[in-house]
């Protein structure tokens, strides 16, 4: 048995997916660390822009959007990613044709269960994202998603202020997307960073307290369905779970 | 600037108000500007009670001339009064949208002074907003019944919903209720707002009210029937293409003779919910739900209900069953009836696909067939009582008092 090592990136997912393909019994992963079965051989893949093209061009000539799911299911922050997404790419190959509609076929199946989680997470922060304001004018979030969500959320933060500075930090992967008002880009962090709030932001962090302690029905208490639609691990930085 | 104190004032008057979603409309932000409209909604926050934050709900003034007997901001009850400047509001909505605590404006008001006077208000908020603090997010506007129907048309231009609250399913609660409200003042509006959105071209693209129109009844406070009420929001439905209609279990906050002391049980407010989904997504009519008089069954959802009626109609054969017919199976939603066709392309779909695919079998089992396959009993009588067993009946349910139609109308009289 072979387990393909790869950098984590997409690129180093295609480069060994172009070994791994036709190697019935292997594993292709990114998990730092990692327990090797008996007898089984380790391959560090280096990523190879060429190998990883000629995997991309044929994913695109089977189906146009099997990149983009691919991509998705890649930032997930479980360990089996690869390994869904090898499934699947497997079945597209075989099949020649999309097969993203096969729905009860189980590599695409898990595709799904695992892209959702993705966008799920991705939807759930354009919500639970909170911004304080710096005294620099600079708005910034902290936040510490289950899945690689930063890229997927920036897009719409940008659109929706995009005339306001901002910084969105992903605490746990260490970077951060930084937008100036014109242009963003995505840099490496430190897990902390200090930041010095406004002098209103205090007020405005308390009004929101107020807020969400009166529009709550006290008569009609439903705690349960609140963790499920909000579950506990997303309060650390909601200035209205504190 | 906003104290803390009015804000909880105006929040705690317009928190009853059921409507929350800030879907069904894909405004873009302008040049300079701040916000946008997401056209599926966001949640931002959720309270203990389970409901989403989505829009910041406030009134502009709890300060009422009317008199309606259910509502905590009546003119004769004592209760902290309070009102906010226009500029007072947009400056707190500017400053939670900036922190993304909001997804826009959800503005109602008590009638202070006149109602147009009241609208006038309203609306001078709504434009400074959108011209003023260059705001692009979403806005909810409520409808003051009685206000000039110029006010009403001028404001459509600037928000994306506005809703009137219907309250009572029948005019002669109403009048009993809210005896300065009538049935005319809230609907007359909704038709022409109705009419103009047609005119300006409709749908989510058009400037004019692009994410519709709302309303709400209360359930429980009036002796009406959910049959009765069902009626009422399909007709709403088709005359006004609604959006939707939110049902709201009675809560008494205020207390009086012609209103119930008890809450609405929510499993009631739970089963209309479910029988307005099958209105709008699943293809049926009032007329099929429930009967002019008649309450949804507690016991089970209201498909279930119907299936069990029209056995005659059943099994259905997965692999071949028309959208329509699938749809009607009791357990199989929209998203697994989709899935169903999308699959049944590639192949037979067996039964143990359907629980791969997370279709819901528990009460599906019965009415289906799979490859001419049958999983479920044969028995209806047998099938009722599995239903009854597999429904989520939540042991601490409060007892309705309007459960039976005779119930509710002594509850009206007050010989109980």
């Amino acid at each position: 048995m072979n387990v393909y090592c790869t950098d984590g990136t997409e690129d180093g997912f295609y480069t060994a997916a172009f070994s791994a393909y036709g190697d019935r019994d292997c594993v292709v992963t990114s998990a730092k660390r990692l327990q090797l079965p008996l007898g089984a051989e380790l391959f560090e893949t280096r990523t190879d822009p060429e190998k990883s093209g000629r995997v991309r061009k044929k994913v695109r000539a089977c189906d146009a959007r099997a990149e983009n799911d691919i991509s998705l299911v890649l930032r997930r922050g479980c360990d089996g990613r690869e390994m869904t997404a090898l499934g699947y790419l497997r079945l597209l190959v075989k099949t020649g044709a999309p097969v993203r509609d096969m729905l009860a076929h189980p590599a695409v199946i898990e595709m799904w269960d695992e892209r959702g989680k993705v966008t799920y997470e991705a939807h759930r922060f354009t919500g639970f994202l909170r911004f304080s304001e710096g005294a620099n004018g600079v708005f910034y979030a902290p936040f510490e998603p289950d899945n690689d969500v930063l890229e997927l959320i920036l897009p719409h933060f940008i659109k929706r202020f995009a005339a306001q500075a901002f910084v969105i930090h992903d605490t746990a992967r260490r970077k951060a997307g930084l937008y100036n008002g014109k242009e963003c880009i995505v840099a490496r962090t430190d897990e902390q960073v200090s930041v010095t709030l406004s002098e209103q932001e205090e007020y405005f962090c308390a009004l929101w307290r107020e807020y969400y302690r009166a529009v709550n029905i006290a008569q009609r208490p439903h705690e349960r369905q609140m963790r499920g639609y909000m579950p506990a691990r997303y309060w650390k930085f909601m200035p209205e779970k504190h | 600037m906003l104290d803390a104190e009015r804000l909880k004032i105006l929040t705690e008057s317009a928190k009853y108000d059921v409507s929350c979603s800030s879907s069904g409309s894909s405004r873009q932000n302008r040049k300079g500007g701040i916000g946008n409209a997401s056209i599926g909604g966001i949640c931002h926050s959720f309270t203990p009670d389970g409901r989403c934050i989505s829009l910041l709900k406030i009134l502009l003034s709890n300060r009422c001339v009317y008199h309606c007997l259910y509502c905590p901001n009546r003119a004769d009850a004592d209760v902290p009064r309070a009102s906010a400047t226009p500029d007072e509001l947009c400056e707190l909505v500017i400053a939670f949208y900036k922190r993304n605590y909001i997804e826009g404006l959800f503005l109602s008001s008590a009638v202070d002074g006149s109602p147009d006077s009241t609208m006038e208000r309203m609306l001078e908020t709504v434009i400074k907003l959108r011209k003023v603090y260059n705001f692009n997010g979403y806005i909810h506007l409520k409808g003051i019944p009685h206000a000039d129907r110029l006010l009403v048309s001028r404001a459509a231009q600037y928000v994306d919903r506005m809703s009137y609250n219907v309250e009572f399913p029948s005019e002669r609660s109403l009048k009993l209720l809210a005896p300065q409200k009538s049935k005319e003042s809230v609907l007359l509006p909704m038709g022409q707002l109705a009419q103009e959105k047609l005119e300006a071209g409709g749908g989510r693209k058009s400037r004019f009210l692009p994410a519709g129109q709302t309303t709400q009844l209360i359930v429980g406070a009036s002796p009406e029937s959910d049959g009765r009420i069902l009626r009422l929001s399909e007709a709403m439905y088709r005359k006004f293409s609604l959006k939707r209609v939110y049902y709201s279990a009675y809560v008494p906050v205020v207390r009086h003779a012609l209103l119930p002391k008890t809450c609405t049980g929510l499993l009631r407010e739970h089963r209309l919910y479910q029988a307005d989904w099958l209105l709008r997504y699943y293809g049926f009519t009032a007329e099929e739900i429930a009967g002019e008089g008649e309450n949804l069954p507690e016991e089970y959802d209201p498909k279930c209900a119907w299936a069990l009626k029209n056995m005659h109609l059943f099994p259905v054969e997965v692999n071949a069953a028309p959208l329509e017919m699938l749809l009607r199976v009791p357990g199989i939603g929209t998203l697994g009836a989709y899935k169903i066709l999308k699959a049944r392309r590639f192949g037979q779909i067996g039964f143990d696909d359907l629980a791969k695919m997370r279709v819901v079998l528990k009460r599906a089992r019965h009415f289906i067939t799979c490859s001419g396959k049958f999983y479920g009993s044969e028995n209806p009588a047998t099938v009722r009582t599995m239903l009854q067993l597999a429904a989520d009946t939540r042991p601490f349910e409060q007892l309705s008092m309007f459960s039976a139609p005779e119930a509710s109308l002594s509850a009206l009289t007050g010989q109980l």
